[in-house]
This record gives C-alpha cells, structure tokens and sequence, in this order.
C-alpha cells in the first residue's frame, strides 16, 4: 500500500483520539485557571481555615503522582459508589491536579506586586476586590504568563496518560494503530500532533507576553 | 475650620512605640511641613491618618466625623462604614515611591478611582484628568506608560492622580526623597501651585528650605513625639530645643 494513501487511512482515526484530547485538555484549562487564580487568591488573603483548606488542597495534589489520581478517580470512586463519566472523571482528576499547581503559581504572582499598589488602591477609596481586578490581577497576569505557559504545555503531554486508563485519546488510539498494523506511522503522526499543538502554544503565550508586556 | 483632628495617638511596631501620644490638628487652608529625624514617627503619623497605619489608642476626626477610636479614649465611631469611607475619599495622597499602576497610562492612573470609585463615565474622567495632567505640566505625556517617565514625572501624575479624586486635604509623604536632584524642583513647585490654591496640605520633607517657603506651620517630631509646633519664622529663625538645633545644623 502506498504510504501516503494509508496515513490517510489512519487520520479519521487518529483525529477522533486528537478531539477527545483536545477536549479534555480545554476542560481542564477552563476549569483550572480560574480555580487556581481564586485558590491564589484564597492563600494570600483568606480566612485561617480556607488557608489551611487550600494548603491541604495543593499539598496533595501536587504531593502524588497524577496517573495514581486518576487511578482513584477511576477504580477509586466507584468502590464507594460515586459513578463518574471517563470524561468527567477525567476533567475533574486533571482541573484539581492544575488548578493546585497554577495556585501556586499565582500565589507567588500575586505576592510578587509590591505592597505600595495595594496602599494607592486604597487611599484613592478603591475596595478589595476592584484593586485586586484591576490593579493586582493584570500585573499579576503578566508575571506568571512564562510559567503557565510550560503548564500549558505539560498538560498537552499529561493528556496522554489518558491512555493508561483506557480513555481513546491520541495516543491510546496511535498504540492501537501500531499494534492492528504493527506499523509505526500512527506513532510518527502522534508525535507530530503532539509537537505541533505545543508549539502553537508557545507561540500563542508568546504573543500574550507581547501584549502584555507594553508597559514595561 | 478644622478638618483634621488627631487626638492622643499612640502606635506600636511590635515593641517599638513609634507614636507617643501625638496631637494634632490642621486648618483648612493650611500647609504643615511634618520634619523630623527618620524613625521619628512623622511618616507614621500621615500614614495614621488614612489608615494605611491603624492606631493602637486614641482617636481621629476627619472633618468633624470620628473616623478611627482606640483604646479607652471615651469617643466612639457614630459615622457609618459608608460616612468613614467616605470621609476618607477626601484625603488625596502621594507617596515617596510614587506606587503609580505601571500596567496603565499616565491617563489610565489618572482616570481609574474616579471610574472605579466615584463611578463617573469614561468621557467624564477623561476631562477631569486631562485637566489635572495640564496643571502638573504632563498632558503630552498622557499616553506614556510610567516606564517611560522620569521620577519627577512619575511624581507628577501621581499628584494628579490623586487631585482626580478632588480631595480637601492632600498628605504627601516625602515626596521627593526617591528622586534625583534635579528633578526635585519640578515637584516641588507643582505643591506650590497647589499651595496657591490653598490647597489643605501635610508634607513630610527633608526639604528644610521648601519647609520654609511654603509652610505656614512647622512640626518637628522626634521619638513618636511632636517636640516642636510652630511657625516656620519662628522654628527656623529662633530653634530653642537643642534636638531641633543639632538637626538644623546637620539638614541646612
């Protein structure tokens, strides 16, 4: 068989498994970035006990192996009685483990703004939450892009372990590719994807970067 | 009129009792230069004034509203949280280190509390601010970041900043002290233009002869204390204490 005419043959295939990684992987952002900016949020200025909810929250979810985690949302779960949908199951294991990670990511962010932004905020009569939306958070925003955007791009990779759990994702559907054909072009064009979609990635966190960056 | 009262204030660092019963009240109209050693409490003092400091005894009155009461001084807050706050809003200040927004232009800085907090529309604070950047001299650099202004300037749009708000009394927390020689004088004579309007102001300097030009009172605090209170004439012309005298001798 021509080689061209059989990588087209395996593409639908091999794009059904991109769509759901590709799925997972915004799910989990949009859920993520938000959780880990108000858990950030939370750590710097929370009560005692969301502090010591967050810091419980962070220290075990960054504190064990993702693939383990998603093990216990899985099998886990089920042993008592909750019942998820892979997809769900899936989203929520990824949001949690990321949102704990950007947490601290913006945590340091956060209290990297120098106290004299807060005092300006507040002697011109700005309460908390403005100063925080429009003077913390913007300035905090441009900090922590370089270190989100390797997030951003673990994550691509981290999807993978999809695979382990038997969800069809990219790779999942790449190996079953590999192992009806036994031909490693499957693999190849996995690579690719993988390699292209991270690089768009840091180009588009690139040009955020330029956005922000104007002012400096 | 006073519009500032502060009675019997006293506040700790920890151990280190900055404030040792501190009274003092401003006029309407008036300028009072707050010199001192550093660590002698005055820039405590301002920043007791509009709670960036809270007190640990005594109290103030802002324009006849108990704003702040601590410890046994048999005044209480009558006003409510949206009278204080309020009340505060009338207090313009600016800081050593400027604290300009560095994400906004010198527009934005200057636009954002009246849009934020006096919820003016865009085109209204607009106008206001442009108004103030002309009176500091900085309307052509309205679309410059903060990046790309000099300390005076920097200054500069900090002092309009806080004009946007329309405050009745304006604290300026040694507000040259981060800039070059030879930017001081732009900044300085920004307050005096200010002054001319009879402007309510409180300055904390170091600047011992723009004390002397502009002030009409003269209070020099050392160890938490106001050790002297009085007209510029007679504290620069006539220093009785010899603290005073030594301080004199090593600014001038």
């Amino acid at each position: 068989m021509d080689h061209m005419e059989y990588v087209l043959n395996i593409l639908p295939f091999i794009l059904s498994g991109l769509k759901l990684t590709a799925k997972i992987y915004v799910a989990t952002l949009v859920i993520a970035l938000p959780l880990g900016l108000l858990a950030a949020i939370g750590k710097v200025n929370g009560s005692k006990l969301i502090k010591k909810i967050l810091f419980i929250y962070t220290w075990v979810w960054r504190g064990t192996p993702l693939l383990l985690q998603l093990f216990f949302m899985f099998y886990g779960l089920p042993v008592i009685g909750i019942r998820l949908s892979p997809f769900a199951a899936a989203t929520i294991t990824y949001a949690l483990n990321y949102g704990a990670y950007l947490t601290e990511i913006f945590r340091g962010g956060i209290e990297s703004i120098d106290k004299g932004q807060y005092e300006a905020a507040k002697v011109l009569g700005m309460t908390y939450p403005q100063t925080m939306r429009r003077i913390i958070i913007p300035q905090t925003v441009r900090r922590v892009l370089p270190t989100t955007c390797s997030e951003a791009v673990n994550l691509v990779k981290d999807t993978a372990l999809l695979a382990v759990i038997g969800m069809p994702d990219l790779l999942r559907i790449s190996t079953q590719i590999f192992t009806r054909d036994f031909d490693i072009t499957a693999f190849i064009v996995a690579f690719v994807l993988y390699l292209m979609i991270s690089s768009v990635l840091v180009k588009l966190f690139g040009k955020l970067e330029e956005v922000y960056s104007i002012y400096e | 009129m006073t519009l500032i009262r502060m009675c019997n204030i006293h506040k700790y660092f920890g151990s280190l009792h900055v404030l040792n019963g501190v009274s003092l009240e401003v006029t309407k109209g008036e300028i009072v230069a707050v010199i001192g050693p550093s660590g002698s409490g005055k820039s405590t003092l301002l920043r007791c004034m509009n709670q960036l400091e809270r007190i640990d005894q005594g109290f103030i009155e802002i324009e006849g509203i108990v704003v702040e009461a601590a410890g046994d001084v048999g005044v209480k807050i009558t006003a409510t949280p949206q009278e204080v706050k309020a009340t505060y809003r009338k207090m313009g200040m600016v800081f050593q280190s400027f604290n300009l927004f560095p994400h906004m232009t010198a527009l934005g800085n200057v636009i954002e509390a009246p849009i934020a907090v006096n919820k003016v529309t865009k085109a209204v604070a607009i106008q206001i601010a442009e108004k103030q950047l002309a009176k500091v001299g900085l309307l052509d650099k309205k679309d410059a970041f903060p990046s790309k202004l000099s300390g005076g300037q920097k200054q500069r749009v900090a002092i309009a900043r806080a004009l946007a708000m329309s405050p009745d009394i304006m604290l300026f927390d040694e507000p040259t002290s981060a800039l070059d020689p030879e930017l001081v004088g732009e900044v300085l004579s920004v307050i005096k233009k200010l002054a001319q309007e009879h402007m309510t102001m409180m300055i904390v300097t170091h600047e011992m002869g723009f004390a002397k030009e502009i002030a009409d009172r003269v209070i020099f605090m050392d160890d938490g204390i106001i050790l002297e209170d009085s007209s510029p004439k007679e504290f620069f012309g006539n220093p009785r204490h010899p603290r005073i005298i030594t301080f004199l001798e090593k600014m001038l």
